[in-house]
């Protein structure tokens, strides 16, 4: 029982994590055309096998599992990155046919995600995406989007574009299983804890050189406080992370309860850092120059998949756990 | 990471759940008084006797010497078995002073006082908060004058649980200078039927009275009952609360599950006032559904921290996060179960056997105010946790 990054896994989330800090920095986000993968991100990602995380070795992937998952996303949810990359590591796993596998898994061929939402098909990620991926609890598919009219929306996030979809194009490719809901799960779970702890550490490093009254901010209460609290639902949130993750690694049959655990926690861990994080910045914190109002738009979006609020408390009301 | 028990944990569980199944009173434990501190008493002696008592203690001391896993383990199946609640008269003896005593105590004080503690002979209570030193514990003003081989005490201790049922007290007295702070304060262990001490109780706001003044009026302790070195009592103090930041709520922590599921069964056959099951309320299951997965998180935490406190030997510094979280979903749950029972929940006349969710509720104002406020927890988490600039 070992419930932290241990090992081989600490060094794998460092490589992430200054990795993604200089491919997909936050900064790229207050530069226009900022949304979704490029080419040659999606390329140079590839390139360095990250999409390749959760594929068994069998089938030309890293054979790493939902931990490694796990660290890489909390990584990609510091640096508000755009779901193109879920998309493309889950949609790596959706197809036995060996020579699309291995063009997702180059990043020669990109997947954006694809939402059911009520009457709509929305489309999250890039216009140059050949693919389409839709996951369900049960199931995930591919659908080739070369010959589908897409109507862009605008979007709050900048971290992702938003496409509506006419018609959903026939499926090309389907995986019968619970797993790639469930990585898609954990990946969306870890990049809002990633996201909650960007925003704490964000507040944290300003209140310790902003002055108010003379003061540090860091030294009133009326900021302490709050950065406590988002310190608490950080903690709580990042140990049911790494919970669920070690769940699903180890196959338990209450893996599924422990991810939406996780992805509950997450949600709101993300949305309340976030909150705090702005308004405790004072008026800096409305600008537009700053990381702040970023992480509260890209939280947003992130809550809203794989599991929303009402979704995850109905499964999670009578859910039942192993010892 | 990963979340494997070992082969030994296992078989602790089974045994464990194996032996709560045919010794776990078949009567609630009695509310009040002289027959609750008995009922603790014969628990604890039933304990010693079948080699269950003192789980966290080294088996050179007579305990069990199980590792922070297994103490996860063994509250785990009691809170399961619905055994007695091991925050008790006991708990002080088992949690606080028995720790300190093991630590920082003389062969004397250890072949005395630990034998009875673990067979329920001597019940402990605590004597550090005043009323003018609470969370601010350093300002305390209680005074032992060294007389002879004799500590002469004089002075108030404040929200002393169990004082009434009580054998002895952990003592905390200033002996050096006045307003010295941390400084000149000295660990002692009180005898409670000593001439000069008088129990005043304090009616709590859930009508009872575990919790009392006491008061010193030149009360007569030799010097061999000083733990630790006199006037060096912080120290021994310090080592006391950390027995009980480490590991004295994971009781706590791990049998919020087991209520939520209570108070989930309950809002399935209760109505409410429109007459349908509060569960099939949306407002109220969700907020069930979300404590829940609060109270999920919450042994992944304690999971979390007891694996990596069994690995360094030393608590970290999250203590503090996991009472502001325990504290705070305890109240949420409380407040839940309120809207779930309407008027029914205003039947209540102190009685804790009778009508627990009501007692459970007004306790959670005590919960997130002793062993530190939540103010004061959140003070430490800003400082030790956040490196934040310090407020004072």
């Amino acid at each position: 029982m070992y419930l932290a990054p241990d090992g081989e896994e600490v060094e794998i989330a460092a490589a992430a994590g200054a990795f993604l800090a200089e491919a997909l920095p936050i900064a790229r986000l207050h530069k226009p055309e900022c949304a979704d993968l490029n080419v040659a991100q999606r390329g140079l990602l590839g390139e360095m096998g990250w999409f390749a995380l959760a594929v068994p070795e069998s089938a030309g992937g890293s054979g790493l599992s939902a931990i490694e998952h796990a660290l890489f996303f909390r990584e990609a949810g510091r640096q508000c990155a755009p779901v193109d990359l879920l998309a493309q590591c889950l949609a790596a796993n959706c197809t036995d046919d060996a020579d699309l596998r291995a063009a997702l898994i180059a990043g020669t061929q990109g997947a954006a995600l694809l939402i059911a939402d009520g009457e709509h098909l929305r489309l999250l990620g890039s216009s140059d995406a050949a693919w389409a991926l839709l996951v369900s609890e049960e199931q995930a598919s591919l659908h080739a989007l070369a010959a589908t009219g897409l109507s862009p929306r605008p979007a709050l996030d900048p971290a992702n574009s938003m496409r509506l979809l006419a018609a959903l194009p026939p499926a090309e490719h389907t995986a019968t299983t619970t797993s790639i809901w469930q990585l898609g799960q954990l990946g969306t779970a870890a990049m809002l804890v990633g996201l909650a702890e960007a925003a704490l550490d964000l507040i944290v490093e300003y209140a310790k050189i902003r002055e108010t009254f003379g003061r540090k901010i860091g030294s009133w209460q009326a900021v302490r406080h709050p950065c406590a609290d988002m310190a608490v639902r950080l903690e709580a949130a990042r140990a049911q992370l790494w919970y669920a993750a070690a769940a699903m690694k180890e196959a338990r049959g209450d893996a599924a309860a422990h991810l939406a655990a996780a992805k509950h926690l997450a949600n709101q861990a993300a949305l309340a850092n976030a909150d705090a994080c702005i308004q405790l910045h004072g008026g800096i914190g409305v600008t537009d120059e700053h990381d702040a109002h970023l992480l509260l738009k890209h939280a947003l979006l992130l809550v809203r998949l794989f599991g929303g609020k009402r979704a995850l408390l109905a499964s999670l009301l009578h859910a039942r756990l192993d010892d | 990471m990963d979340l494997h028990f070992s082969e030994a944990d296992h078989d602790f569980r089974a045994r464990t759940r194996a032996w709560l199944a045919g010794h776990v009173p078949g009567h609630a434990r009695p509310a009040h008084g002289a027959e609750a501190a008995q009922f603790d008493r014969d628990w604890q002696r039933k304990l010693f006797d079948n080699g269950w008592a003192g789980v966290a203690w080294p088996s050179e001391y007579g305990g069990l010497g199980l590792s922070g896993l297994q103490q996860v383990i063994w509250y785990e199946e009691l809170a399961r078995a619905r055994a007695p609640h091991h925050i008790n008269t006991m708990y002080i003896g088992l949690m606080h002073a028995g720790p300190t005593v093991i630590a920082r105590g003389t062969e004397a004080q250890k072949a005395f006082h630990l034998p009875r503690i673990l067979k329920g002979e001597a019940i402990w209570c605590q004597g550090f908060s005043e009323p003018g030193a609470g969370s601010d514990l350093a300002a305390l003003k209680a005074r032992g004058r060294i007389d002879g081989d004799d500590l002469v005490v004089n002075g108030a201790k404040m929200w002393t649980t169990d004082a009434q049922h009580a054998d002895y007290q952990e003592l905390l007295i200033r002996t050096g200078e006045d307003g010295a702070r941390h400084k000149g304060l000295t660990w002692v262990i009180a005898d409670m039927k000593a001439p000069g001490i008088e129990i005043k109780p304090i009616r709590t706001m859930m009508g009872d009275e575990h919790v009392n003044m006491v008061f010193y009026d030149d009360v007569r302790i030799p010097l061999s009952e000083v733990v630790g070195e006199v006037d060096q009592g912080w120290s021994t103090a310090m080592a006391t609360l950390s027995f009980e930041r480490g590991l004295g709520f994971i009781g706590d922590q791990l049998e919020l599950y087991e209520r939520v599921n209570r108070a989930i069964d309950l809002a399935g056959k209760t109505r409410i006032e429109d007459g349908r099951l509060a569960l099939e309320d949306d407002g109220i299951a969700q907020r069930l559904a979300s404590i829940k997965a609060d109270c999920i998180a919450i042994r992944a935490m304690t999971l979390a921290d007891i694996a990596e406190t069994d690995r360094t030997g030393m608590p970290g510094p999250k203590g503090s996060m996991m009472k502001l979280m325990v504290t705070g979903t305890h109240k949420a749950l409380s407040e839940v179960v309120g809207e779930i029972l309407g008027f029914s929940f205003l039947e209540f006349g102190g009685d804790r056997t009778a009508h627990p969710w009501t007692y459970d509720y007004l306790w959670s104002w005590v919960f997130s105010i002793s062993g530190g406020t939540s103010e004061i927890q959140r003070e430490i988490t800003a400082d030790r946790v956040l490196g934040l600039p310090r407020s004072r």
